[in-house]
């Protein structure tokens, strides 16, 4: 009688000193693995400038309409560079198209996962905020 | 017919197409680079390879290799699928692939058939090649790393435009397209950008605004010259980013790179009106009060509804200016209207018609097809004919088939570009024969049998000697035309003696003679007049030699033998055709002569003598008429005269700052409607652009004419169409791109003999030309400074080095030109093209306004010093 009690007891003793599989979220975040699909942004150069060079292939290739507005411009040396860029997040299912499509690996999908927001104006981003940090590149391996 | 195989399918061709030609009217895809249907066969990349049974050993290029009886094609052996993996390769091999940046990107025949060729890599290497990038020309900017050498714009630009500015430099691996000087001197029409396969002639207005994806293409018709050139619009969020011409890739600057003037920063956006001597701006409704009571006053005081007059515009649609007749006639009962063309373009027609005759149409029916936009709801009936002036008047599509051109009096590319290149198509044929008349070398001198340099102003004198000399040679010539007077008419020239004629024009007799002989060969000769000659103060009676000559020597039933009058704005001809004159009805029916209103020459002249009949306002639709008509100071004076003055505009031209009232008008990408171009095509126009605020014409004459309870129907372009079009027998088939008139002509005419005098009085010791330049149209074009005006900035006076050096002028310095009505201050530019003792300045500019210095024609002796 006895026994089955001990027996049960040690089970939950045991799981007491394991390691938890579950996670403090939001006080602890789980790290994902590196091909996660977060969501797009424009990466940096080394020298923190932007690789779009607005083809807008992203935009043709996007399934959902969440890439639009790219205007681009030329540059002193006659490059071509975007002045106006926004990413829908509202309507962007991270499908990973546009970083497929991107002859200049200038989007990429990050590692973010946390994207919900009281207010939907912020799932709106335009050029800057739609840029990565240099700060804060989060995978190293992409540059 | 020829019965051929391709692929083994058997196929009937006709003759003298090439192996290319029907694979594609059969659908049987060969792949190409060079090849482009409006250039010949130029045979450069060898992609189009196909293996020909029987023929060589080797295979042939498609597109340049004639259909054949019997003939096999094969278009995709192993062989010559090799031969173009290979070639590929070859163009591949240092191809700049930056297809993301480059603006070809996503048009690019290269990409295509890159893709269509399967091409996945290339294993060949060479040494990397400078990539020599143009960035500095103007519109055209040039990346010759991305150029695949296939000819085609150096071919365009040859044949077609006649400009030769640019060539191959090098041989093999190392060709690469030059053009001599840099950065590029040419006439900056931009057809090589279009026709150029790949991204290796950029556009530089629509450099990196738009992927060729994004846009959408609207077919318009171009606003600038008489031309009337079809065209796409490629717009994108209500923004015209380019025009491009798919068909035949030709357009002039004005049409590829004009269209800038849509956002002119000077346009004007709400109406004007003028208190005080300053204009504050209006409501739409405060402005059509005011000018509606205005006339209202003015039409029930004793002076009446005649005192009120109005001036239509060659800019305006036909539907614009067709209302605007309605509103003089059926509203207020008067036919005191004309249109500036009276200065230029009616003097050709009054000319013609003084020989040919008024036009008469008969057998017109009622159309049965259901009515279409834009499609005159009339049609010729089996047995339509018609005769008069409209029918010796040619189309551009026949000028290739004539075998013979006179051009007198126009500098044929700045004045209508269209008569250029298809002058260039009848100098292939190599029995055509070009005669050049003009003081001035001009770019066809280059491919003219004879040239002709006569002096400023003695173009009847010259014809006299034409005719003098044609009569003596060939005493009992007929014309082939119905004709009479001619033996009055030979008698005219009875004292003219040839030596006479050669002292007075400076042309030898020999060349008269020669000419006259030519004249009298031609089987199917054109007549080509400019504005040159028809702005003289004599204009009409240049028109009448030229109209008795064609009467003499024209063919007018062989295709390409007619008179080409230019007509040199948009629709110069069109307001014509639609009754804006004060003695003609739309279709130009008569007015009976009593009911007849005064030119606009006659209410000058009645200002001037103050007097009662002249009228106490004028609407005008538009145009600059103190730019564009002689004597600006005495035309100024006597408009400040007019004591309400209403002017439609989309600028605020000197004109306008004259007006009571001024109100803002869309251009054309903004408005629909519908032009007739110089050779009688209608040309349709689609509203592209949002008006912002701004109204179409047709738009302010209806709501003009409604505020002053008139039914003028205006209630949509179409609509409009439709009813002038219902009144003109003339327009009988008309649809859009078609030309009309559309039914048999039967021409006869009676010679009228004409003044053969110098139209060019003083003492002065230069003789001044005011025309035109290439890149502008009218005034039209100043108003962009992204568009042609970076090509022409500012009028300069074009001086012989020779003359410069005696006055002591070098180029770029500024000249004071003295005439004695005024004088202006102009830099100096050399150009062996004038002869000494002839200079030559630009009409179009508002700065210096060249009028001030002209009394009564283009043309004006003046004195010229170091300014
Ligand atoms: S595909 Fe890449 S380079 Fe092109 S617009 Fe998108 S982010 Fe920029
Ligand atoms: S020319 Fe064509 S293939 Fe070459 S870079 Fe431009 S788009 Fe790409
Ligand atoms: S510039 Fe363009 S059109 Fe001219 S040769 Fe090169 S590829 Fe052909
Ligand atoms: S300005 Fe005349 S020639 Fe030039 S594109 Fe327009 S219609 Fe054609
Ligand atoms: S397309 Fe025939 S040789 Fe180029």
């Amino acid at each position: 009688m006895i026994i089955p009690f001990i027996k049960g007891l040690a089970t939950t003793l045991r799981h007491v000193f394991t390691k938890p599989i579950t996670l403090q979220y939001p006080e602890e975040k789980r790290q994902v693995a590196p091909r996660w699909r977060g969501h797009p942004e424009l990466t940096v150069n080394e020298d923190g400038r932007r690789r779009c060079v607005a083809c807008t292939l992203c935009m043709v290739v996007c399934p959902s309409n969440a890439i639009k507005g790219i205007v681009a411009a030329e540059g002193a040396e006659h490059e071509k560079y975007p002045v106006a860029f926004q990413i829908d997040l509202t309507r962007c299912i991270f499908c990973g198209l546009c970083q497929e499509a991107c002859p200049k690996a200038a989007i990429k999908l990050n590692n973010l996962y946390e994207l919900a927001q009281y207010d939907k104006n912020l799932l709106y981003l335009d050029i800057d905020r739609a840029t990565q940090k240099k700060s804060e590149l989060r995978m190293a391996d992409w540059l | 017919m020829v019965n051929l195989t391709i692929d083994g399918r058997a196929i009937q061709a006709p003759k003298g197409k090439t192996v290319l030609e029907v694979a594609d009217a059969n659908g049987i895809f060969i792949p190409r680079l060079c090849y482009h249907p409006a250039l010949k066969p130029i045979g450069a990349c060898r992609i189009c390879v196909v293996e020909v049974k029987p023929g060589p050993p080797r295979p042939l290029p498609a597109c340049a290799t004639v259909v054949n009886e019997g003939m096999e094609v094969t278009t995709n052996s192993p062989r010559v699928q090799a031969i173009r993996d290979e070639l590929m390769k070859l163009v591949l091999i240092n191809h700049a692939l930056e297809c993301p940046i480059c603006d070809k990107g996503g048009e690019c025949e290269l990409q295509d058939l890159t893709h269509a060729l399967a091409v996945d890599k290339v294993d060949l290497e060479a040494v990397k090649l400078a990539p020599n990038h143009d960035y500095e020309s103007l519109f055209v900017e040039r990346h010759p790393d991305r150029c695949v050498t296939c000819g085609r714009c150096i071919h365009v630009c040859r044949d077609h435009v006649g400009a030769m500015a640019i060539n191959f430099m090098q041989r093999g691996y190392f060709t690469e397209l030059g053009s001599g000087v840099l950065p590029l001197d040419c006439e900056f029409c931009g057809s090589c950008i279009d026709i150029c396969p790949v991204g290796a002639l950029i556009n530089k207005l629509w450099k990196y605004r738009a992927r060729a994806w994004e846009v959408v293409k609207i077919e318009s018709v171009c606003p600038f010259c008489g031309g009337g050139c079809v065209y796409e619009l490629h717009t994108k969020d209500d923004r015209i980013l380019r025009v491009r011409n798919e068909k035949s890739i030709l357009l002039c600057s004005k049409g590829r790179f004009g269209f800038p003037v849509v956002e002119a920063p000077d346009r004007l956006k709400t109406p004007l009106i003028k208190d005080n001597g300053n204009f504050r701006e209006a409501s739409w409704d405060e402005a059509l009060d005011l000018v509606a009571a205005k006339f209202q006053e003015i039409a029930a005081s004793d002076a009446g509804a005649k005192a009120i007059y109005g001036i239509g515009s060659a800019r305006a649609t036909n539907e614009a200016n067709y209302l605007f007749q309605k509103f003089f006639r059926q509203g207020l009962g008067t036919n005191q209207l004309d249109n500036p063309g009276r200065y230029t373009y009616v003097r050709a027609l009054k000319g013609l018609a003084a020989v040919f005759g008024s036009p008469d149409v008969s057998g017109v029916e009622a159309s049965t097809a259901l009515p279409q936009p834009y499609q005159s709801p009339l049609t010729p009936g089996a047995e339509a004919k018609g005769s008069g002036f409209p029918f010796v008047l040619g189309k551009f599509n026949d000028l290739p088939k004539a075998d013979l051109a006179l051009v007198l009096g126009a500098d044929v590319t700045p004045e209508m570009p269209p008569l250029g290149w298809k002058l260039l198509r009848a100098l292939d044929n190599e029995n055509f024969r070009l005669v050049l008349a003009n003081p001035r070398h001009t770019k066809f001198d280059r491919y003219a049998s004879l040239s002709l340099r006569y002096k400023p102003g003695t173009e009847r004198i010259l014809l006299s000697g034409i005719f003098k000399a044609f009569f003596t040679a060939n005493a009992d010539y007929i014309p082939s035309i119905s004709a009479k007077g001619l033996e009055e008419f030979k008698e005219s020239f009875k004292k003219v003696t040839l030596k006479d004629v050669a002292s007075k024009t400076g042309v030898d007799e020999a060349l008269i003679k020669e000419t006259a002989a030519l004249l009298a060969q031609a089987q199917a000769p054109a007549i080509i007049c400019g504005t040159e000659l028809l702005a003289q103060d004599k204009g009409e009676q240049n028109a009448l030699a030229l109209a008795d000559l064609f009467l003499l020597i024209g063919k007018p039933g062989t295709p390409g033998s007619a008179v080409y009058p230019v007509a040199e704005k948009n629709n110069s001809r069109g307001v014509c055709e639609v009754g804006v004159l004060p003695d003609r009805l739309p279709g130009f029916v008569a007015v009976p002569e009593d009911a007849a209103g005064l030119t606009i020459a006659d209410v000058l002249d009645k200002l001037e003598a103050g007097d009662p009949a002249a009228p106490q306002a004028v609407y005008m639709l538009g145009g600059d008429l103190l730019r564009g008509l002689p004597h600006r100071s005495l035309t100024e004076k006597l408009l400040k005269k007019v004591p309400f003055l209403v002017v439609q505009d989309a600028f605020l031209t000197d004109t306008a700052k004259l007006a009571q009232v001024v109100l803002p008008v869309a251009v054309h990408a903004e408005q629909e409607g519908s032009f007739i171009s110089s050779d009688g095509t209608l040309g349709v126009l689609p509203a592209v652009l949002p008006a912002n605020g701004v109204r179409p014409d047709w738009q302010i004459i209806g709501q003009l004419g409604e505020k002053m309870g008139y039914k003028l129907g205006a209630s949509h372009p179409k609509q409009v169409f439709r009813e002038l079009a219902q009144n003109m027998p003339l327009w009988a088939g008309l649809g859009p791109k078609a030309s009309g008139p559309l039914m048999a002509g039967e021409v006869s005419g009676t010679f009228v003999p004409f003044e053969a005098d110098l139209s060019l009085p003083g003492r002065r010791p230069h003789t001044l030309i005011i025309g035109k330049v290439l890149n502008h149209n009218g005034s039209y074009t100043t108003h962009a400074p992204d568009g042609t005006l970076k090509l022409v900035p500012r009028a300069e006076l074009s001086l012989n080095p020779e003359d410069a050096k005696s006055l002591g002028l070098a180029a770029g310095d500024t000249a004071k030109v003295v005439s004695s009505q005024g004088e202006i201050s102009v830099p100096v530019v050399l150009s062996p093209e004038m002869p000494p003792g002839v200079v030559f300045l630009p009409e179009h500019f508002a700065e210096p306004p060249v009028h001030l210095l002209t009394l009564n024609s283009n043309l004006v002796r003046v004195t010229i010093q170091k300014g």
